[in-house]
Protein backbone atom coordinates (compact mmCIF):
# COMPACT_ATOMS: atom_id res chain seq x y z
CA UNK A 1 0.00 0.00 0.00
CA UNK A 2 1.34 3.50 -0.89
CA UNK A 3 1.30 6.10 1.84
CA UNK A 4 -0.79 8.32 -0.15
CA UNK A 5 -3.62 5.35 -0.42
CA UNK A 6 -3.15 4.49 3.61
CA UNK A 7 -6.85 5.08 5.10
CA UNK A 8 -6.45 7.67 8.15
CA UNK A 9 -6.48 5.79 11.50
CA UNK A 10 -9.66 4.22 12.35
CA UNK A 11 -9.45 6.30 15.66
CA UNK A 12 -11.31 4.99 19.05
CA UNK A 13 -13.32 1.65 16.39
CA UNK A 14 -12.68 -1.59 17.84
CA UNK A 15 -11.54 -4.18 15.61
CA UNK A 16 -13.61 -7.10 16.40
CA UNK A 17 -12.19 -9.85 14.63
CA UNK A 18 -8.98 -8.69 16.00
CA UNK A 19 -9.92 -8.31 19.44
CA UNK A 20 -10.75 -12.38 18.92
CA UNK A 21 -7.67 -13.47 17.15
CA UNK A 22 -6.16 -11.49 20.91
CA UNK A 23 -8.20 -13.17 23.12
CA UNK A 24 -7.39 -16.25 20.99
CA UNK A 25 -3.90 -16.06 20.98
CA UNK A 26 -3.94 -15.45 24.82
CA UNK A 27 -5.52 -18.78 25.28
CA UNK A 28 -3.27 -20.66 23.28
CA UNK A 29 -0.20 -19.21 24.89
CA UNK A 30 -2.14 -19.79 28.36
CA UNK A 31 -2.47 -23.69 26.96
CA UNK A 32 1.22 -24.00 26.07
CA UNK A 33 2.49 -22.94 29.32
CA UNK A 34 -0.06 -25.28 31.03
CA UNK A 35 2.02 -27.86 28.90
CA UNK A 36 5.48 -27.03 29.59
CA UNK A 37 5.38 -26.31 33.17
CA UNK A 38 1.79 -26.54 34.57
CA UNK A 39 2.29 -25.64 38.32
CA UNK A 40 4.52 -22.40 38.87
CA UNK A 41 5.04 -21.23 35.54
CA UNK A 42 1.52 -20.97 34.97
CA UNK A 43 0.76 -19.30 38.43
CA UNK A 44 3.69 -16.63 37.62
CA UNK A 45 2.22 -16.32 33.80
CA UNK A 46 -1.56 -15.80 35.35
CA UNK A 47 0.52 -12.77 37.70
CA UNK A 48 2.50 -11.56 34.66
CA UNK A 49 -0.78 -10.98 32.11
CA UNK A 50 -2.49 -9.03 35.77
CA UNK A 51 0.25 -6.89 36.02
CA UNK A 52 0.49 -6.07 32.24
CA UNK A 53 -3.13 -5.49 32.15
CA UNK A 54 -3.16 -3.22 35.19
CA UNK A 55 0.02 -1.44 33.06
CA UNK A 56 -2.11 -1.06 30.07
CA UNK A 57 -4.57 0.38 31.93
CA UNK A 58 -3.00 2.34 34.24
CA UNK A 59 -1.38 4.47 31.53
CA UNK A 60 -4.41 5.23 29.95
CA UNK A 61 -5.12 7.52 33.08
CA UNK A 62 -1.87 9.55 32.75
CA UNK A 63 -2.26 13.14 31.65
CA UNK A 64 0.28 13.11 28.26
CA UNK A 65 1.27 16.44 26.56
CA UNK A 66 3.88 15.77 24.20
CA UNK A 67 5.56 18.43 22.42
CA UNK A 68 1.89 20.82 22.30
CA UNK A 69 2.25 20.52 26.48
CA UNK A 70 5.60 22.28 25.99
CA UNK A 71 4.79 24.59 24.42
CA UNK A 72 1.52 25.61 26.63
CA UNK A 73 -0.88 24.35 23.81
CA UNK A 74 -2.31 21.32 25.39
CA UNK A 75 -2.73 20.37 29.05
CA UNK A 76 -0.47 17.43 30.26
CA UNK A 77 3.07 16.61 31.12
CA UNK A 78 4.99 17.61 28.04
CA UNK A 79 6.77 14.11 27.52
CA UNK A 80 5.47 10.93 25.61
CA UNK A 81 3.23 8.18 26.88
CA UNK A 82 6.27 5.30 26.80
CA UNK A 83 8.22 7.87 28.59
CA UNK A 84 5.96 8.89 31.22
CA UNK A 85 4.72 4.90 32.33
CA UNK A 86 8.49 3.85 32.15
CA UNK A 87 9.37 6.45 34.48
CA UNK A 88 6.09 6.34 36.82
CA UNK A 89 6.57 2.14 36.45
CA UNK A 90 10.30 1.86 37.56
CA UNK A 91 9.96 4.04 39.92
CA UNK A 92 7.57 1.64 41.33
CA UNK A 93 9.14 -1.41 40.49
CA UNK A 94 12.79 -0.33 42.40
CA UNK A 95 10.00 0.39 45.41
CA UNK A 96 8.12 -2.82 45.09
CA UNK A 97 11.47 -4.44 44.50
CA UNK A 98 13.23 -3.51 47.44
CA UNK A 99 9.67 -4.90 49.98
CA UNK A 100 9.82 -8.08 48.17
CA UNK A 101 10.98 -9.75 51.19
CA UNK A 102 8.19 -8.28 53.16
CA UNK A 103 5.63 -10.42 51.39
CA UNK A 104 3.74 -10.07 48.14
CA UNK A 105 0.75 -7.59 49.69
CA UNK A 106 3.53 -5.20 50.64
CA UNK A 107 5.55 -5.61 47.95
CA UNK A 108 3.37 -4.79 45.42
CA UNK A 109 1.48 -1.56 47.71
CA UNK A 110 4.78 -0.70 48.30
CA UNK A 111 5.18 -0.45 44.38
CA UNK A 112 1.94 1.12 43.74
CA UNK A 113 3.06 4.03 46.46
CA UNK A 114 6.27 4.26 44.80
CA UNK A 115 4.73 4.97 41.23
CA UNK A 116 1.91 7.28 42.36
CA UNK A 117 4.76 9.28 44.45
CA UNK A 118 6.61 9.75 41.41
CA UNK A 119 3.60 10.62 39.27
CA UNK A 120 2.55 12.93 42.18
CA UNK A 121 5.94 14.67 42.48
CA UNK A 122 6.06 15.01 38.47
CA UNK A 123 2.52 16.51 38.49
CA UNK A 124 2.68 19.01 41.18
CA UNK A 125 6.01 20.03 39.76
CA UNK A 126 5.10 20.35 36.08
CA UNK A 127 2.12 22.94 37.46
CA UNK A 128 4.47 24.87 39.22
CA UNK A 129 6.83 25.03 36.12
CA UNK A 130 3.83 25.82 33.96
CA UNK A 131 1.81 28.60 36.36
CA UNK A 132 5.12 30.36 38.11
CA UNK A 133 7.61 29.51 34.88
CA UNK A 134 4.99 30.29 31.97
CA UNK A 135 2.17 31.78 33.19
CA UNK A 136 -0.07 29.64 31.81
CA UNK A 137 -3.24 28.86 34.18
CA UNK A 138 -4.29 25.51 34.21
CA UNK A 139 -7.65 24.75 32.16
CA UNK A 140 -8.89 21.69 30.34
CA UNK A 141 -9.79 21.79 27.05
CA UNK A 142 -12.10 18.42 26.75
CA UNK A 143 -14.63 19.05 29.12
CA UNK A 144 -16.65 22.30 30.53
CA UNK A 145 -16.29 21.76 34.01
CA UNK A 146 -13.99 19.72 36.46
CA UNK A 147 -14.75 16.49 37.14
CA UNK A 148 -13.91 16.43 40.63
CA UNK A 149 -14.04 19.95 41.94
CA UNK A 150 -16.72 21.54 39.57
CA UNK A 151 -14.53 24.08 38.56
CA UNK A 152 -15.30 25.78 34.94
CA UNK A 153 -12.42 25.43 32.09
CA UNK A 154 -13.96 28.31 29.34
CA UNK A 155 -12.60 31.36 30.65
CA UNK A 156 -9.67 30.41 31.69
CA UNK A 157 -8.48 28.61 28.47
CA UNK A 158 -6.27 30.49 25.55
CA UNK A 159 -8.16 30.83 22.31
CA UNK A 160 -6.44 28.28 19.91
CA UNK A 161 -4.87 25.94 22.25
CA UNK A 162 -6.51 22.74 23.60
CA UNK A 163 -6.21 23.70 27.12
CA UNK A 164 -3.10 24.31 28.85
CA UNK A 165 -1.12 23.44 32.05
CA UNK A 166 -2.62 20.85 34.51
CA UNK A 167 -6.29 20.56 36.08
CA UNK A 168 -7.33 18.63 39.17
CA UNK A 169 -8.18 15.74 37.19
CA UNK A 170 -5.86 15.47 35.41
CA UNK A 171 -3.90 15.39 38.51
CA UNK A 172 -5.66 12.28 40.35
CA UNK A 173 -5.46 10.45 36.89
CA UNK A 174 -1.57 10.75 36.91
CA UNK A 175 -1.70 9.64 40.29
CA UNK A 176 -3.73 6.48 39.59
CA UNK A 177 -2.11 5.93 36.87
CA UNK A 178 0.97 5.63 38.18
CA UNK A 179 -0.15 3.73 41.40
CA UNK A 180 -1.72 1.43 38.72
CA UNK A 181 1.37 1.25 36.69
CA UNK A 182 3.72 0.39 39.83
CA UNK A 183 1.83 -2.28 41.06
CA UNK A 184 1.91 -3.98 37.99
CA UNK A 185 5.41 -3.75 37.24
CA UNK A 186 6.10 -4.75 40.76
CA UNK A 187 3.39 -7.91 40.40
CA UNK A 188 5.45 -9.26 37.26
CA UNK A 189 9.01 -8.70 38.90
CA UNK A 190 7.54 -10.74 42.67
CA UNK A 191 6.19 -13.79 40.08
CA UNK A 192 9.42 -14.19 37.94
CA UNK A 193 11.48 -13.99 41.04
CA UNK A 194 9.36 -16.63 42.94
CA UNK A 195 9.75 -18.69 39.98
CA UNK A 196 13.43 -18.22 39.30
CA UNK A 197 14.26 -18.78 43.21
CA UNK A 198 12.13 -22.20 43.10
CA UNK A 199 13.57 -23.27 39.61
CA UNK A 200 16.98 -21.72 39.40
CA UNK A 201 18.52 -23.85 42.22
CA UNK A 202 17.82 -27.17 40.20
CA UNK A 203 18.80 -26.34 36.81
CA UNK A 204 21.92 -24.27 38.08
CA UNK A 205 23.09 -26.98 40.79
CA UNK A 206 23.77 -24.44 43.29
CA UNK A 207 22.12 -23.06 46.10
CA UNK A 208 19.33 -20.18 46.77
CA UNK A 209 21.84 -18.29 47.76
CA UNK A 210 24.27 -18.54 45.52
CA UNK A 211 22.13 -17.65 42.53
CA UNK A 212 20.38 -14.40 43.99
CA UNK A 213 21.78 -12.43 42.12
CA UNK A 214 21.13 -14.03 38.55
CA UNK A 215 17.18 -14.78 39.71
CA UNK A 216 16.72 -10.76 41.12
CA UNK A 217 18.72 -9.42 37.48
CA UNK A 218 16.98 -12.11 34.79
CA UNK A 219 13.52 -11.01 36.61
CA UNK A 220 14.40 -7.43 36.78
CA UNK A 221 15.52 -7.26 33.00
CA UNK A 222 12.19 -9.17 32.04
CA UNK A 223 10.47 -7.24 34.27
CA UNK A 224 11.72 -3.85 32.29
CA UNK A 225 11.31 -5.68 29.38
CA UNK A 226 7.55 -6.69 29.60
CA UNK A 227 7.30 -2.83 30.76
CA UNK A 228 8.09 -1.27 28.02
CA UNK A 229 6.30 -3.63 25.81
CA UNK A 230 2.66 -2.91 27.69
CA UNK A 231 3.68 0.92 27.91
CA UNK A 232 4.85 1.49 24.15
CA UNK A 233 1.32 -1.13 23.49
CA UNK A 234 -0.47 1.72 25.33
CA UNK A 235 1.14 4.60 23.75
CA UNK A 236 -0.16 3.25 20.38
CA UNK A 237 -3.64 3.12 21.64
CA UNK A 238 -3.63 6.25 22.83
CA UNK A 239 -2.10 8.00 20.03
CA UNK A 240 -0.66 11.31 21.05
CA UNK A 241 -1.96 13.03 23.96
CA UNK A 242 -4.35 12.25 26.42
CA UNK A 243 -5.70 14.17 29.36
CA UNK A 244 -6.22 11.70 32.03
CA UNK A 245 -9.94 9.67 32.77
CA UNK A 246 -12.49 12.17 31.61
CA UNK A 247 -10.91 12.64 27.95
CA UNK A 248 -12.59 10.60 25.19
CA UNK A 249 -9.91 8.54 23.97
CA UNK A 250 -10.28 7.05 27.69
CA UNK A 251 -12.89 5.21 26.16
CA UNK A 252 -10.20 3.27 24.09
CA UNK A 253 -9.04 1.21 27.41
CA UNK A 254 -10.96 -2.06 26.35
CA UNK A 255 -8.61 -2.48 22.97
CA UNK A 256 -5.39 -2.24 25.50
CA UNK A 257 -6.67 -4.75 27.93
CA UNK A 258 -6.55 -7.30 24.96
CA UNK A 259 -3.41 -6.20 23.37
CA UNK A 260 -1.85 -6.04 26.54
CA UNK A 261 -2.84 -9.17 28.16
CA UNK A 262 -2.00 -11.07 25.03
CA UNK A 263 1.93 -9.14 24.88
CA UNK A 264 2.37 -10.35 28.33
CA UNK A 265 0.99 -13.37 27.71
CA UNK A 266 3.80 -14.28 24.81
CA UNK A 267 6.58 -12.42 26.88
CA UNK A 268 5.58 -14.27 30.24
CA UNK A 269 5.80 -17.77 27.97
CA UNK A 270 9.11 -16.79 27.13
CA UNK A 271 10.12 -15.84 30.55
CA UNK A 272 8.99 -19.25 32.12
CA UNK A 273 10.87 -21.21 29.29
CA UNK A 274 14.09 -19.66 30.85
CA UNK A 275 13.59 -22.19 33.25
CA UNK A 276 11.00 -24.77 32.28
CA UNK A 277 13.21 -25.95 29.42
CA UNK B 1 -2.38 9.54 11.73
CA UNK B 2 -1.16 7.51 9.16
CA UNK B 3 -0.21 10.16 6.20
CA UNK B 4 3.52 9.93 5.41
CA UNK B 5 5.32 12.83 5.74
CA UNK B 6 8.58 11.83 4.02
CA UNK B 7 9.50 9.82 1.63
CA UNK B 8 12.85 7.52 1.27
CA UNK B 9 14.08 9.38 -2.14
CA UNK B 10 17.24 8.01 -3.72
CA UNK B 11 20.08 6.59 -1.23
CA UNK B 12 20.29 2.84 -0.80
CA UNK B 13 16.64 0.87 -0.62
CA UNK B 14 15.57 0.00 2.99
CA UNK B 15 15.88 -4.16 1.96
CA UNK B 16 19.42 -3.33 1.19
CA UNK B 17 20.06 -2.31 4.96
CA UNK B 18 17.62 -5.10 6.28
CA UNK B 19 19.57 -7.74 4.72
CA UNK B 20 23.10 -6.36 5.09
CA UNK B 21 22.30 -5.43 8.88
CA UNK B 22 21.50 -9.45 9.67
CA UNK B 23 23.77 -10.47 7.57
CA UNK B 24 26.52 -8.59 9.18
CA UNK B 25 25.10 -8.80 12.64
CA UNK B 26 24.72 -13.01 12.65
CA UNK B 27 28.63 -13.45 10.54
CA UNK B 28 30.36 -11.10 13.74
CA UNK B 29 28.65 -12.75 16.44
CA UNK B 30 29.66 -16.26 15.13
CA UNK B 31 33.22 -14.65 14.82
CA UNK B 32 33.34 -14.01 18.71
CA UNK B 33 32.68 -17.34 18.73
CA UNK B 34 37.17 -18.20 17.45
CA UNK B 35 37.11 -16.74 21.52
CA UNK B 36 36.25 -20.43 22.37
CA UNK B 37 37.74 -22.66 19.15
CA UNK B 38 41.24 -20.45 20.23
CA UNK B 39 40.59 -20.60 23.87
CA UNK B 40 41.17 -16.66 24.02
CA UNK B 41 39.56 -13.68 24.56
CA UNK B 42 41.21 -11.88 21.93
CA UNK B 43 37.89 -11.79 19.36
CA UNK B 44 35.67 -10.36 21.88
CA UNK B 45 35.16 -6.90 19.93
CA UNK B 46 33.17 -8.77 17.15
CA UNK B 47 30.20 -8.53 19.49
CA UNK B 48 31.22 -4.21 19.16
CA UNK B 49 30.87 -4.60 15.85
CA UNK B 50 27.72 -6.82 15.77
CA UNK B 51 26.21 -4.28 17.71
CA UNK B 52 26.55 -1.32 15.61
CA UNK B 53 25.62 -2.87 12.56
CA UNK B 54 22.42 -3.92 14.42
CA UNK B 55 22.07 -0.19 14.92
CA UNK B 56 23.12 0.95 11.65
CA UNK B 57 20.41 -1.27 10.20
CA UNK B 58 17.52 -0.76 13.42
CA UNK B 59 17.58 3.11 12.85
CA UNK B 60 16.85 3.23 9.26
CA UNK B 61 13.69 0.56 10.58
CA UNK B 62 12.87 3.45 12.72
CA UNK B 63 13.37 5.90 9.99
CA UNK B 64 10.59 3.78 7.70
CA UNK B 65 8.45 3.43 10.75
CA UNK B 66 8.14 7.01 11.89
CA UNK B 67 8.01 8.78 8.97
CA UNK B 68 4.30 8.02 9.32
CA UNK B 69 3.98 9.89 12.18
CA UNK B 70 2.85 7.42 14.97
CA UNK B 71 2.04 10.22 17.09
CA UNK B 72 3.86 8.64 20.15
CA UNK B 73 7.70 9.93 19.52
CA UNK B 74 10.54 7.87 18.08
CA UNK B 75 11.63 7.21 21.21
CA UNK B 76 9.11 4.25 21.61
CA UNK B 77 10.32 2.38 18.95
CA UNK B 78 13.19 2.44 20.37
CA UNK B 79 12.02 1.51 23.79
CA UNK B 80 9.63 -1.49 22.39
CA UNK B 81 12.61 -2.85 20.24
CA UNK B 82 14.90 -3.47 23.72
CA UNK B 83 11.79 -4.26 25.39
CA UNK B 84 10.66 -7.35 23.10
CA UNK B 85 14.66 -7.65 22.14
CA UNK B 86 15.58 -8.64 25.95
CA UNK B 87 13.07 -11.13 26.46
CA UNK B 88 14.24 -13.05 23.01
CA UNK B 89 17.96 -12.98 23.75
CA UNK B 90 17.36 -14.28 27.08
CA UNK B 91 15.87 -17.44 26.16
CA UNK B 92 17.96 -17.57 22.82
CA UNK B 93 21.28 -17.70 24.89
CA UNK B 94 19.79 -21.28 26.63
CA UNK B 95 20.66 -22.40 22.98
CA UNK B 96 24.53 -22.70 23.11
CA UNK B 97 26.04 -22.10 20.01
CA UNK B 98 22.44 -21.75 18.05
CA UNK B 99 22.38 -18.64 20.06
CA UNK B 100 22.46 -15.91 17.51
CA UNK B 101 20.18 -17.85 15.25
CA UNK B 102 17.71 -18.66 17.68
CA UNK B 103 17.44 -14.82 18.85
CA UNK B 104 16.75 -13.78 15.15
CA UNK B 105 14.03 -16.24 14.91
CA UNK B 106 12.30 -15.90 18.60
CA UNK B 107 12.48 -12.24 18.24
CA UNK B 108 10.81 -12.19 14.70
CA UNK B 109 7.82 -14.16 16.02
CA UNK B 110 7.95 -11.81 19.26
CA UNK B 111 7.76 -8.85 17.17
CA UNK B 112 5.30 -10.06 14.51
CA UNK B 113 3.19 -10.81 17.12
CA UNK B 114 3.82 -7.18 18.89
CA UNK B 115 3.01 -5.84 15.14
CA UNK B 116 -0.08 -7.22 14.31
CA UNK B 117 -1.55 -6.94 18.37
CA UNK B 118 -0.56 -2.57 17.29
CA UNK B 119 -1.69 -2.46 13.89
CA UNK B 120 -5.25 -4.66 14.36
CA UNK B 121 -6.20 -5.00 17.68
CA UNK B 122 -5.38 -1.33 18.77
CA UNK B 123 -6.34 0.20 15.17
CA UNK B 124 -2.74 1.52 14.22
CA UNK B 125 -3.42 0.84 10.32
CA UNK B 126 -0.01 1.33 9.39
CA UNK B 127 1.61 -0.17 6.49
CA UNK B 128 5.05 -0.31 7.58
CA UNK B 129 4.04 -1.27 11.15
CA UNK B 130 4.20 -5.27 11.32
CA UNK B 131 7.83 -5.30 9.40
CA UNK B 132 9.16 -2.39 11.60
CA UNK B 133 8.05 -4.20 14.37
CA UNK B 134 9.62 -7.17 14.12
CA UNK B 135 12.89 -5.74 12.42
CA UNK B 136 13.31 -3.79 15.66
CA UNK B 137 12.44 -6.79 18.01
CA UNK B 138 15.60 -8.81 16.21
CA UNK B 139 17.54 -5.41 16.18
CA UNK B 140 17.27 -5.52 20.01
CA UNK B 141 18.10 -9.07 20.50
CA UNK B 142 21.06 -8.63 18.12
CA UNK B 143 22.30 -6.01 20.13
CA UNK B 144 21.78 -7.15 23.70
CA UNK B 145 23.73 -10.35 22.61
CA UNK B 146 26.49 -8.34 20.81
CA UNK B 147 26.96 -6.26 23.88
CA UNK B 148 27.08 -9.89 26.50
CA UNK B 149 29.95 -11.25 23.94
CA UNK B 150 31.65 -7.24 24.05
CA UNK B 151 31.72 -7.69 27.29
CA UNK B 152 31.84 -11.24 28.52
CA UNK B 153 33.57 -12.77 24.92
CA UNK B 154 30.78 -15.69 24.99
CA UNK B 155 26.83 -15.82 23.79
CA UNK B 156 25.76 -18.86 26.16
CA UNK B 157 23.50 -18.50 28.96
CA UNK B 158 25.61 -20.77 31.38
CA UNK B 159 29.24 -18.33 30.40
CA UNK B 160 26.97 -15.30 30.95
CA UNK B 161 25.90 -16.13 34.37
CA UNK B 162 29.19 -17.46 35.89
CA UNK B 163 32.18 -16.08 36.24
CA UNK B 164 35.04 -16.26 38.68
CA UNK B 165 36.19 -14.22 41.52
CA UNK B 166 40.48 -13.87 41.99
CA UNK B 167 41.91 -13.68 45.43
CA UNK B 168 45.32 -13.76 46.91
CA UNK B 169 46.99 -11.61 43.88
CA UNK B 170 45.10 -14.33 41.43
CA UNK B 171 46.75 -17.23 43.34
CA UNK B 172 43.47 -18.80 43.78
CA UNK B 173 40.02 -18.18 41.95
CA UNK B 174 36.37 -19.12 43.05
CA UNK B 175 33.24 -19.15 40.67
CA UNK B 176 30.88 -16.47 41.14
CA UNK B 177 27.39 -15.85 39.92
CA UNK B 178 27.83 -12.27 40.78
CA UNK B 179 30.75 -11.64 38.75
CA UNK B 180 28.74 -12.12 35.38
CA UNK B 181 27.00 -10.30 32.45
CA UNK B 182 23.74 -10.70 34.00
CA UNK B 183 24.09 -11.48 37.63
CA UNK B 184 26.38 -8.30 37.95
CA UNK B 185 23.31 -6.91 36.02
CA UNK B 186 25.74 -5.37 33.16
CA UNK B 187 22.66 -6.56 31.44
CA UNK B 188 20.95 -3.07 32.42
CA UNK B 189 23.51 -0.87 31.07
CA UNK B 190 23.93 -2.31 27.53
CA UNK B 191 20.33 -2.62 27.56
CA UNK B 192 20.00 1.70 28.34
CA UNK B 193 23.52 1.66 25.82
CA UNK B 194 21.68 0.44 22.88
CA UNK B 195 18.32 1.75 23.14
CA UNK B 196 19.80 4.98 23.24
CA UNK B 197 22.00 4.48 20.61
CA UNK B 198 18.94 3.21 18.08
CA UNK B 199 16.28 5.96 18.72
CA UNK B 200 18.87 8.96 18.81
CA UNK B 201 19.90 9.16 15.32
CA UNK B 202 16.19 9.30 13.30
CA UNK B 203 15.58 12.02 15.96
CA UNK B 204 18.05 14.02 15.92
CA UNK B 205 18.06 13.99 12.02
CA UNK B 206 14.15 14.29 10.77
CA UNK B 207 12.53 17.06 8.91
CA UNK B 208 12.65 18.10 5.91
CA UNK B 209 16.50 18.27 5.80
CA UNK B 210 16.84 14.61 6.59
CA UNK B 211 19.55 12.80 4.76
CA UNK B 212 19.85 9.35 4.51
CA UNK B 213 24.25 8.96 4.81
CA UNK B 214 24.25 11.46 7.70
CA UNK B 215 21.83 9.69 9.99
CA UNK B 216 23.17 6.26 9.30
CA UNK B 217 27.13 7.64 10.00
CA UNK B 218 25.17 9.13 12.98
CA UNK B 219 24.05 5.96 13.82
CA UNK B 220 27.19 4.05 13.83
CA UNK B 221 29.09 6.36 16.06
CA UNK B 222 26.61 6.45 18.24
CA UNK B 223 26.92 2.55 18.12
CA UNK B 224 30.88 2.61 18.51
CA UNK B 225 30.06 5.74 21.28
CA UNK B 226 28.07 2.36 23.20
CA UNK B 227 30.75 0.37 22.40
CA UNK B 228 33.43 2.55 23.55
CA UNK B 229 31.38 2.09 27.23
CA UNK B 230 30.79 -1.52 26.74
CA UNK B 231 34.51 -1.99 26.24
CA UNK B 232 35.44 -0.12 29.32
CA UNK B 233 33.04 -2.34 31.35
CA UNK B 234 34.81 -5.61 29.81
CA UNK B 235 37.61 -4.92 31.44
CA UNK B 236 36.24 -5.85 34.92
CA UNK B 237 35.12 -9.59 33.26
CA UNK B 238 37.58 -10.68 30.28
CA UNK B 239 41.14 -10.41 30.00
CA UNK B 240 42.62 -6.57 30.06
CA UNK B 241 44.62 -7.54 26.92
CA UNK B 242 41.74 -8.13 24.91
CA UNK B 243 39.29 -5.63 26.43
CA UNK B 244 42.23 -3.22 24.96
CA UNK B 245 41.69 -4.45 21.71
CA UNK B 246 37.65 -3.52 21.94
CA UNK B 247 38.56 -0.17 23.05
CA UNK B 248 41.28 0.56 20.40
CA UNK B 249 39.05 -0.50 18.16
CA UNK B 250 36.12 1.01 19.54
CA UNK B 251 38.09 4.35 19.93
CA UNK B 252 39.14 4.28 15.94
CA UNK B 253 35.60 3.71 15.00
CA UNK B 254 34.21 6.48 17.03
CA UNK B 255 36.76 8.98 15.29
CA UNK B 256 36.16 8.05 12.38
CA UNK B 257 32.66 8.02 12.34
CA UNK B 258 32.85 11.08 14.12
CA UNK B 259 34.96 13.10 11.42
CA UNK B 260 32.41 11.53 8.95
CA UNK B 261 29.30 12.52 10.14
CA UNK B 262 31.37 16.57 10.88
CA UNK B 263 31.54 16.43 7.55
CA UNK B 264 28.11 15.15 6.39
CA UNK B 265 26.89 18.05 8.31
CA UNK B 266 28.46 20.63 7.44
CA UNK B 267 27.59 19.63 3.80
CA UNK B 268 23.96 19.70 4.10
CA UNK B 269 24.16 23.08 6.60
CA UNK B 270 22.75 26.11 4.41
CA UNK B 271 26.06 27.69 5.51
CA UNK B 272 28.14 27.36 8.60
CA UNK B 273 30.58 29.66 10.31
CA UNK B 274 33.55 28.32 12.75
CA UNK B 275 32.97 29.89 15.54
CA UNK B 276 35.46 29.83 18.30
CA UNK B 277 34.48 29.37 22.00
CA UNK B 278 35.56 32.38 23.15
CA UNK B 279 36.30 35.37 20.55
CA UNK B 280 39.49 37.00 20.56
CA UNK B 281 39.43 40.45 22.29
CA UNK B 282 41.03 42.80 19.66
CA UNK B 283 44.33 44.18 21.41
CA UNK B 284 45.45 41.41 23.29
Amino acid sequence: MTAVAAKPAAGGAMNPTAMGVGVVLLLILLGACYFVSPGLGLMALIGIIIGGVLIGFGTHFVPVGGAPAAMGQAPGIATGVAMLAAGAGLAGLSGGAWAAEEGTAVAVITGGVGGGLMMAITCMLVNFVYVFGMGIPAASGKVKKDPITGDTQAEFKSQGTEGHGLPFVSFVGGVIGGILGGAGGTIIYLMLLDLYKATLPITMKATEAQIMPIAVSLAGMFAVGMFLVNAVLTAYNITGTIEGPHDPKFKRWPRSIVASAAASALCGLVAVLIVAM
Amino acid sequence: MTVKVEVVEGGVPHKKILAAGVIVSLVCLYLSYLNVMTNTMLYSFFGGLAVVAALYWGSHTIKVLCSYGIGTGVPSAGMISFGSGVIAMLLATKFGVAAPVVALVLAAVIGFILGYLSNEVLNMKIPAMVQALTELAVVGAFTLMGFAVLITGRFTFTELTTGSVSFLGGLATLPSYQVSFIGGCAIAVAFMLGALAIQHPFNACLGPGWTQDRMLMLTAECGFLSMIVGAVMSFALIPAGAALISLIVALIGWGYTYMKYFELSKRDAAAWLDAKPIPDVEGQ
